[in-house]
């Protein structure tokens, strides 16, 4: 049964069958097979009560959020001021990349839509100044990968949604260990560039009057996110509601910035049914296959085999660590969380882990997934953007952050206090 | 049948739009709650109509995901094959999405057939009945069933008649960016 499944799912990804439909052959595979009754009657039931959800509508309200924000102009401003803030450090401009990512991470639940934006307004100041294409644009491959640590976060909340735990405080959970990770990036550049200047730009001295002047062009991004994740922690507002209140702001920003246009609005709307059906087809999935799963014992027997390994808790974990980094150059981030998620997450907690930590775990692991060759998008995104340079330039520029993440993920099993400090605090 | 192809598309992309105007709808009320709520007033029920607004945008978007081909699939194998491959490969996607599009259209109905036939409303303040947004989410998904077939006839069509290229432009992929 297991062998079933895991083979199944294997076989039926690789023959690009689209990965939402994946799970649901999977779902009934496993009911014809393996199951003592007829699931499949209760199939719309199961689809009314997961799409149905006040919940996951916060998904489609921060596609929107990005969206708008995307298309405000706002990153251009943004970028610039980060500039003159960090680009003092061996590295340079590289820098203003990974501070641009982080606070678009912030007000975006999405790391293909944080890269976009970032390799949008950075790109060309690479190729203005001179800049080595190679670790440039693996910053913000990686910077990117940010958009769904740092709250809020549209991995988080399928995750709160699929494993019933808080929303809120995976939110809170995500935050230390995002900005550690951001942290992270910036000592893996001044590193590199400290050993390989020429990787890196010039350092660039920048007065303090400018500094503090270019403050009021961070304000929009700050204010947006002190208003989503404040109202979420103030108990004014759930994730839903907080990401409403983001819609509004983002339009006013847009409004600010004289972006906003009915084309503007439309290519919007869009853009985020497209974004959030794409979404919700693999979510409703493993929903489905999730329910089959554990009506069919299949959960029950993966835990028995597991432990039936003997390699104890620790040793457990790190085989799934292990099948994460692997599964990760193949598979996109959120397929590769909601295919897992039905299979993995009881048997973490069987084990004793907290859920919260491991949903923060399993992000960090994520994101590696996104910077890694064969398949990797946000090598894809950046890519996409350059106008020449080959594919192999991003990938090898990521490879420092990549190493920066498995040592964030050696540190959050270490010190699993990074991530369960706040939630379990505030 | 390019041109029902291409009548598809349009039209999917104007229930988008739509969709995307219900989402915004419900962002509107989702504010007024929360003002509302400051000053002491309470509207009640705005998360019941999320829920609904969520169920019926998601069934309706599914479609134009799938005439943008937007849905995410792993071309790896599909990346390293020959033209012929690559379209056996859609072809095989195309035809196990619309078989699964037909199990869910057939197996959504019966949830609105029951509420159609005990009159049913929501357990809520607000008691909906719910055969209206359940009409409308089913619909949603009925007309994925029929846009999948629609796309998997012209698939095999286009294949067996070697227009590889016309596949591509139908049921390749386009990975999100």
């Amino acid at each position: 049964m297991i062998l079933f499944t895991s083979s199944g799912l294997l076989v039926l990804l690789s023959l690009s069958i689209p990965v939402g439909i994946v799970l649901f052959l999977l779902a009934f595979g496993i009911d014809h097979f393996f199951s003592p009754f007829p699931l499949m009657r209760g199939l719309g039931q199961v689809i009314w009560s997961s799409s149905n959800s006040a919940t996951l509508i916060a998904i489609p309200f921060f596609v929107l959020l990005g969206e708008v924000l995307v298309r405000s102009g706002v990153a251009r401003r943004t970028y610039a001021a980060l500039d003159a803030w960090v680009s003092w450090l061996p590295g340079g401009l590289i820098h203003a990349n990974i501070a641009t990512a982080t606070l678009f991470s912030a007000t975006s639940g999405s790391s293909v839509a944080t890269a976009a934006t970032v390799a949008s307004v950075a790109m060309p100041q690479a190729e203005k100044l001179g800049y080595d294409a190679k670790l440039f644009s693996g910053a913000i491959a990686a910077g990117g990968t940010l958009g769904i640590m740092i709250p809020p976060s549209i991995n988080l909340i399928v995750y709160g949604f699929l494993t019933e735990t808080s929303i809120p405080k995976l939110f809170l959970a995500g935050l230390v260990p995002g900005l550690l990770l951001a942290l992270l990036f910036m000592v893996a550049t001044a590193i590199v560039c400290g050993i390989k200047p020429a990787l890196g730009g010039p350092g660039t001295k920048v007065s303090w009057s400018r500094r503090i002047s270019s403050l009021k062009d961070l304000l929009p991004l700050l204010g947006l996110f002190g208003a989503i994740v404040g109202s979420i922690y103030a108990g004014w507002a759930t994730p839903t509601e907080a990401a409403a209140v983001g819609v509004g702001i983002s339009f006013i920003i847009a409004g600010t910035q004289k972006a906003l246009s009915r084309e503007m609005l439309i290519e919007s709307l869009k853009g985020t049914v497209r974004t959030t059906a794409l979404i919700m087809l693999v979510v409703i999935g493993a929903y489905v296959l999730n329910f089959v799963l554990t009506a069919a014992g299949v959960s029950r027997a993966l835990q028995d085999l597991l432990q039936n390994l003997g390699l104890g808790a620790t040793g457990t974990l790190l085989v799934i660590v292990l099948i994460y980094i692997v599964l990760g150059f193949f598979i996109e981030t959120l397929s590769l969380m909601v295919a897992t998620i039905p299979i993995v997450v009881p048997v973490i907690m069987q084990l004793g882990y907290d859920p919260l930590w491991f949903g923060i775990l399993m992000i960090l692991l994520v994101e590696m997934a996104l910077i890694t060759p064969p398949v990797g998008l946000n090598l894809y995104v950046v890519q996409a953007t350059r106008k020449n340079g080959s594919f192999t330039d991003v990938m090898i520029g990521a490879a420092p952050y990549a190493v920066a993440m498995l040592a964030m993920a050696g540190l959050l099993i270490l010190f699993p206090a990074i991530a369960l400090f706040l939630p379990s605090n505030l | 049948m390019t041109q029902l192809l291409f009548w598809l598309r349009r039209t999917n992309e104007r229930l988008a739009v739509v969709a995307g105007l219900l989402l915004l709808a419900s962002v509107t009320v989702t504010i007024l709650d929360i003002i509302a709520r400051r000053i002491g007033l309470s509207l009640g029920g705005t998360d019941e109509l999320s829920g609904y607004a969520m169920a019926i945008s998601t069934s309706w978007g599914i479609s134009y995901a799938l005439t943008c081909m937007a849905h995410v699939r792993i071309d790896l194998l599909r990346a390293k094959a020959a033209p012929l491959g690559r379209a056996l490969l859609d072809a095989v996607a195309i035809l196990a999405l619309a078989g699964t599009a037909l199990v869910i259209g057939y197996r959504v109905w019966p949830v609105l057939a029951k509420t159609l036939k005990s009159g049913a409303t929501a357990n809520t303040p607000l008691e909906t009945p719910l055969w209206i947004p359940q009409s409308l989410w089913f619909a949603g998904w009925a007309w994925f069933a029929v846009s999948a077939s629609v796309i998997a006839v012209a698939v095999v069509c286009y294949t067996a008649a070697g227009r590889f290229q016309a596949v591509n432009e139908i049921a390749g992929v386009r990975n999100e960016v």
